[in-house]
């Protein structure tokens, strides 16, 4: 049948047969460019600990302190003992524009004992800051 | 004598082997760098001592220790499970005006803190403090 070669013919020649994998690639990055958000990966992988609560950050925080297991400390990507923490958090609060929003974010490890946060919260606090905030995964499926 | 300059007649549609090439970067590239956590946040507001402050608590601080990781809060010298829905409720219910303020011992996970503060804020309460839980056992 006449139709019937025109279409072989067409296949063999050239590349429609890409389209349909183009489609699909094209959803793809569409996907994640809509739904996805970009941001600098943690220096290390922390799963926070899973909470009901829902309140999420109006600002990014001015500085971000990420605790691992092993009390691993990272302050906004650097690594650092605790001891250090006070005099980088006098500086950034120094250099900061936004001196009344200036907040802390800590993102610790759901697993990690109490006492490993005690020494960096006195660390804050010694520092004279008062904002402070935990970071928390909203639990899915509990209650 | 006139040149016959016209090319012999190519296809139209353009090669779409380049355009694959670069959208298979693009996604790799988002594949790559989203996030799709859900962060939120806690806030745990300090208290800076101060001269300002006021000196005297209006609000009568209700005790709750967790001393381990067994899904268990200490009240009042009393083991309590996180899990018995009715003691919380009647509890809550009691003490509401005033701030239930969490203490934990050495060995206390942040994710069982987290937990006690949610079974808190589930049935009701109003003003949860976890804030202790992470001062130094001097400044208690």
């Amino acid at each position: 049948m006449k139709i019937g070669q025109k279409y072989a013919a067409r296949a063999a020649s050239n590349d429609d047969n890409m389209v349909p994998l183009i489609n699909v690639v094209f959803l793809m990055l569409v996907f994640f460019m809509v739904a996805g958000q970009i941001k600098k990966a943690d220096p290390i992988a922390v799963i926070p600990p899973n909470s009901v609560n829902d309140t999420r950050a109006a600002t990014d925080p001015n500085v971000e302190i990420v605790v691992g297991a092993g009390s691993v400390l990272y302050v906004d990507d650097e690594l650092k003992t605790v001891e250090n923490v006070q005099a980088y958090l006098e500086g950034a609060f120094e250099s900061s524009d936004d001196k009344n929003g200036f907040w802390v974010q800590i993102k610790a490890d759901g697993a990690i004992p109490l006492e490993e946060l005690r020494p960096i919260f006195n660390q804050v606090r010694l520092a004279g800051l008062t904002k402070v905030s935990l970071a928390t995964q909203l639990e899915r499926g509990h209650e | 004598m006139p040149l016959n300059l016209s090319q012999p007649k190519r296809k139209n549609a353009i090669s779409l082997t380049p355009l694959i090439d670069v959208v298979f970067i693009l996604l790799l590239f988002f594949m790559l760098t989203s996030s799709f956590v859900p962060w939120r946040i806690v806030d745990t507001p300090l208290s800076v001592p101060s001269a300002d402050e006021k000196p005297a608590e209006e609000k009568e601080n209700i005790i709750l220790t967790l001393k381990q990781n067994d899904g268990q809060v200490w009240v009042e010298d009393r083991a309590v499970n996180l899990a018995d829905q009715p003691y919380f409720q009647t509890f809550i219910a009691d003490y509401n005006e005033g701030t239930f303020v969490i203490k934990a011992e050495e060995g206390v996970t942040l994710q069982t803190l987290m937990n006690l503060a949610d079974r808190l804020k589930l049935n009701g309460a109003e003003n949860v403090s976890i804030a202790n839980a992470f001062s130094m056992p001097e400044a208690q």
